[in-house]
């Protein structure tokens, strides 16, 4: 175990690349801040896990069915290891995370609060957010000074690569397929590319302290930034358009840039106020429902064995 | 056109360096999925071995695994056995190696306990049969309070 005397001290290791162990003597304010971003990936992962639940009986074919399938065990086996190591700092176990979340009083990720209309828009989920979401971990796992997190992380990011190169790989399908589907395509990338830019949030504050402590290791801005100068010229190049009236190419750099963002409907969408939170919060605490069944079984069967 | 042994051997070190979709550190010859190439009259079939049959990336793999042919001129076929069985004793040491170094996982010893590839501990409680592919189990260490991934051993049925 080590100690740190001060802040400055604690802060210093940080800032010299030093990775906290759950063993640690970690300052408690350091110790928060960590719990609540894991809690946050946690939860996300497991409404994202719920999503692609949904689409395993409506995806067109035996293979989509078999990916569907095994992302939804990836999100929620990932939303399972997050929980292990968020319950071990010991602000809540992983029991009162579950209720806090079903009841609405924690939030996960603002794609996860709207409505996946049609098999077009869980193909833009996979290939627009997908990708999102994999950038921001990418670069929290850089420099990310907490231990276990960064070794979930690390198997993270592995998996969800795969799924992006799965998303990429429908995108693809549908640019060069039917009219109607190009069609249905584009109508699913105007719905959801404005969710998958906000995903980073809004501009860092100066002195976050995410970015002190290096549990985040970038700007949102930053990478932001670099999502909107990747992914414009590949929808442009799969014949698509952006939904932003206001984007414009920058004659000198040639850097995209897009219109101002109003940050106002986010902040609503984050409290679980979105067009489709409700209904997602409601339908977890019913799969949480369903399986009580499952949890009873195996605490008593784990009861019999002890 | 003729396959000759140099045409064959050339293809196979090609094939064997395609990388695992969800490991892309690994190659599949590196965890043992890669089981033979066969000539087969004017063309080269390649036996794959998957770690788990309804894995996902059986698909990804097999385009791969054409593609690195392809880039050599080579069309090839792509066949998955249900034989031999895949087990975690198939994955080289090295990848072994990287696994516990890079992705905190583990592989089940043949006899005796799990150690810890963090720490070293023998005490691992395990969490939960299937982890975040059906190919791994997740432990939890006390010891050094890391989630801890293990590549499930299965049993080979009897040949």
């Amino acid at each position: 175990m080590r100690t740190w005397n001060s802040m400055e001290e604690f802060e210093e290791f940080l800032d010299a690349g030093g990775v906290v162990e759950p063993n640690d003597a970690m300052p408690e304010t350091y110790r928060n801040a960590v719990f609540r971003f894991i809690e946050l990936h946690a939860n996300s992962e497991y409404m994202g896990g719920l999503t692609e639940r949904d689409w395993i009986p409506k995806a067109p074919g035996m293979h989509r069915k078999l990916t569907a399938l095994a992302k939804t065990q990836d999100e929620i086996g990932h939303a399972h290891l997050l929980y292990m190591v968020a319950a071990d700092l010991q602000i809540k176990t992983r029991e009162e995370m579950m209720v806090d979340l079903l009841e609405g009083r924690t939030h996960f990720h603002n794609v996860f609060h709207y409505r996946v209309h049609s098999w077009t828009d869980q193909i833009a989920v996979a290939y627009l957010v997908d990708a999102a979401a994999l950038a921001s971990q990418q670069a929290v796992f850089k420099n990310c000074s907490y231990g276990p997190y960064k070794r979930i992380l690390r198997r993270v990011i592995a998996e969800e690569g795969f799924h992006m190169r799965n998303g990429e790989e429908m995108m693809l399908l549908m640019a060069r397929g039917t009219k109607t589907q190009h069609d249905m395509m584009q109508e699913s990338i105007n719905r959801w590319w404005l969710p998958a830019v906000q995903l980073f949030g809004p501009d860092s504050r100066p002195g976050d302290e995410l970015l002190k402590w290096h549990i985040k290791s970038e700007r949102n801005e930053i990478l932001r930034d670099r999502y909107v100068q990747k992914f414009v010229p590949q929808l442009l190049n799969g014949g698509f358009t952006i939904p932003d009236p206001g984007l414009r190419q920058d004659p000198d750099d040639g850097k995209w840039k897009i219109s101002e963002i109003d940050w106002e409907p986010l902040k609503k969408t984050m409290r679980n106020g979105g067009p489709d939170s409700a209904r997602r919060i409601a339908d977890a605490r019913t799969a949480w429902q369903n399986a009580d069944w499952v949890r009873r079984a195996l605490d008593s069967s784990a009861e019999l064995i002890a | 056109m003729t396959i000759t042994q140099s045409d064959l051997e050339i293809v196979r070190s090609a094939v064997a360096a395609v990388k695992d979709p969800e490991y892309p550190d690994l190659t599949i010859e590196q965890l043992g999925i890669l089981e033979n190439l066969v000539v087969e009259g004017s063309s080269i079939r390649v036996d794959l071995v998957p770690t788990i049959l309804g894995c996902p990336a059986l698909n990804t793999i097999e385009q791969d695994v054409k593609a690195a042919a392809r880039r050599l001129g080579h069309e090839v076929a792509v066949r998955f056995c249900l034989s031999p069985v895949w087990t975690p004793e198939r994955i080289s040491d090295d990848a072994q190696q990287i696994l516990a170094d890079e992705y905190t996982i583990a592989i089940s010893p043949r006899s005796g306990r799990t150690r810890c590839p963090l720490c070293g501990a023998r005490s691992l409680e395990k969490r939960s049969d299937v982890g975040p592919t059906a190919c791994r189990s997740v432990y939890w260490c006390a010891e050094c309070r890391n989630p801890i991934e293990v590549v499930r051993s299965r049993e080979v049925p009897a040949q």
